[in-house]
């Protein structure tokens, strides 16, 4: 491989993995709090693709309740990417309350959380497919406005492409998380959060109200969910109502790289598989769905805590 | 009879064969492990037993041995996954919960990849045309429904048993049976290396009932609606795999007249179903029955 082949898988990779590292961060956020995996998370940033699909483009297809419809407003992408990112964070707090709290409050079995919020993914994803269908959906290339799909750098005789998208995708994803670096650690709700996190007992005592918080917890994660999903839907489609699932699984295996419950620890997952599947050969191409995984099996192995998990203390 | 057969015949063995695969994972979760492998290894039997069947290579064995073939697939397909979860198992058993649970997903997402990709397991196509060892559908009671009963009897002995008692142990305290001389890995590997050769056995006799074989039929949705079985049936009775197999199995079949919002109907009862039956259908049983044993006057225990 020569530098510009190099370059360009790299810049693919950071692209595509800083879209991973948000959508990780919405599992990493519910496990700090609650120590439970949100199986939803994958329906949650289906939800999203879907929002600001129709929000900015508006025109449905030939399945389902919605078929040829035609929403009579449509906002510009911008927009549409915000409001669809606000609607998830409202659907994530809809999943605490509908699958979540319920369990909390009776004490049940943690595998039970498994369970419920994968019956509101199911739900979910279904509800979809009920109006829309289960047709692949791509965004019209003009959708950003007037710029043009990609540039073109030549470098010592050879072409790297970027496309408008993938930049795009980074700068959405940069500055989302800058201002979540800043809310957790610089805001009086990212101390509370920080709190809760460390110790829900004390925190309660401290006169912290933890659902209140889990419910910031659940929108700020629905929020970056939807986000996440939106952006991957207008780099390759929507790929039907269940194309969250697969990333829904990569996302985990994103948090888990990078530590259980760690925020840097999602950033630097995120962008390792980013890579590492940016740079699998064009001929192993089909395995790449693997990667994230294979990744996801060797960290368990020689180094379950992650990248940069805290180890955890076996307590007797 | 004969009408209801062709009609119910072939419910009624998806379901029995959706309760084995509940109980492939509640062997695991009897030791207190959440593995969520028996896709996987569901997928590897049915693929041995597809290919057994059709590769031109066993070709001289299958005129040698007629219909002894098919206990032959499920043999080897039991050997071959046991082995499997075995090497997987030691290191993977390290982990505890949620970490165990993930690597679990992790190794039937690598499986189903590589199904996807190989020449020998048909690709994304997968295997068609395997050979029936029965005419009708509904026949195939006679290797699903022995097997359940071989299973249950099983579970009824592993819970009296030495075995039994060290994975309860292990499940309750892992360090409390660990300074009492069990060895918790060695029984937190057996356990999961029976639910896999289960699940393999299940996926082997599953091919020619399915006529065909190919990747979906190991995927991440099957590993939660298997665990949702046992939870939602009651993970702490050797009948709960039954129950909540036999009965989620069927709630499709049940709601098919909604046809498009069945699905959603059906992620409503998990959901419910979790809150509502913390303990499974068989832990609410057994309350109804302490509530109604209980006589009148008679001091409730303490717990």
């Amino acid at each position: 491989m020569d530098a510009v082949q190099f370059l360009q898988n790299f810049l693919n990779g950071i692209s595509i993995g800083s879209v991973y590292a948000i959508f990780a961060l919405g599992y990493t956020l519910v496990f700090s709090i609650l120590g439970i995996i949100n199986f939803a998370h994958g329906a949650v940033f289906t939800l999203g693709a879907y929002l600001t699909y129709s929000m900015s483009v508006g025109q449905f297809g030939i399945g389902g309740l919605l078929a040829g419809c035609q929403i009579p407003f449509q906002f510009s992408f911008p927009l549409s990417l915000l409001f669809g990112a606000i609607i998830s964070g409202v659907a994530g707090v809809l999943i605490e309350r509908l699958a979540f709290r319920p369990l909390r409050s009776r004490g049940a079995d943690p595998l039970l959380a498994l369970v419920s919020s994968l019956g509101v993914a199911l739900v979910t994803v279904n509800i979809i497919q009920y109006l829309v269908g289960s047709e692949i959906y791509s965004f019209p290339g003009d959708v950003y406005g007037d710029i043009k799909p990609a540039f073109m750098f030549h470098i010592s005789g050879r072409i790297v492409v970027v496309r408008t998208v993938q930049v795009i995708i980074f700068a959405v994803s940069m500055l989302i998380l800058t201002l979540l670096g800043y809310l957790i650690n610089f805001t009086r709700i990212g101390k509370a959060l920080q709190a809760v996190a460390e110790n829900a007992a004390t925190a309660s005592l401290l006169g912290i109200n933890v659902d209140r918080f889990i419910l910031y917890t659940f929108f700020l994660s629905g929020f970056l969910g939807g986000m996440a999903g939106s952006l991957v839907g207008t780099s390759f489609g929507i790929a039907g109502p269940y194309f969250g699932v697969t990333y829904g699984l990569k996302g985990l295996a994103v948090m888990v790289l990078g530590g259980l419950g760690s925020i840097p620890g999602a950033v630097l997952g995120g962008m390792v598989i980013g890579l590492a599947e940016a740079f699998v050969p064009t001929e192993y191409n089909a395995y790449k769905e693997a990667v994230a995984f294979a990744f996801l099996f060797a960290v368990l192995l020689i180094r379950p805590q992650g990248l940069l998990g805290r180890s955890q203390i076996q307590k007797v | 009879m004969e009408g209801f057969l062709q009609n119910y015949g072939f419910l009624l063995v998806t379901l029995v064969q959706q309760s084995l695969l509940a109980y492939s994972l509640y062997f695991p979760l009897m030791a207190g492990q959440l593995s969520l492998a028996s896709p996987g290894f569901y997928a590897l039997g049915g693929y041995i037993a597809a290919i057994m069947a059709t590769v031109e290579y066993f070709a001289p064995w299958r005129n040698a041995l007629g219909w002894c073939i098919f206990p032959l697939e499920w043999l080897i397909a039991g050997i071959i996954s046991g082995f499997l979860a075995l090497l997987v198992g030691i290191p993977a058993l390290r982990l505890r919960g949620i970490y165990l649970a993930l690597a679990t997903i992790a190794f039937v997402e690598i499986l189903r990849v590589i199904c996807l990709n190989l020449e020998i397991t048909g690709g994304a196509i997968g295997i068609f045309g395997i050979p029936q060892l029965f005419e009708s559908r509904w026949s195939y009671i006679l290797t699903f429904g022995p097997l359940l009963i071989l299973t249950l009897f099983f579970s009824y002995r592993l819970d009296r048993s030495r075995v039994g008692r060290a994975f309860k142990a292990i499940r309750e305290d892992e360090l409390a049976a660990d300074a009492m001389g069990i060895n918790p890995t060695r029984y937190k590997v057996l356990a999961f290396v029976i639910g896999a050769v289960l699940a393999g056995v299940v996926g082997a006799m599953s091919a020619p009932f399915l006529n065909t074989w190919n990747a979906r039929q190991g995927t991440f949705d099957a590993s939660i609606a298997y665990l949702a079985y046992v939870l939602i049936g009651g993970s702490r009775s050797m009948w709960g795999p039954l129950l909540g197999g036999a009965l989620l199995a069927a709630l499709p079949e049940i709601l098919r007249p909604l046809k498009d919002a069945r699905l959603i109907i059906n992620g409503l009862v998990l959901v419910f179903a979790s809150i509502y039956l913390p303990q499974g259908i068989a832990g609410a049983i057994g309350r109804i029955r302490t509530i109604t044993a209980r006589k009148p006057g008679s001091v409730r225990s303490p717990k």
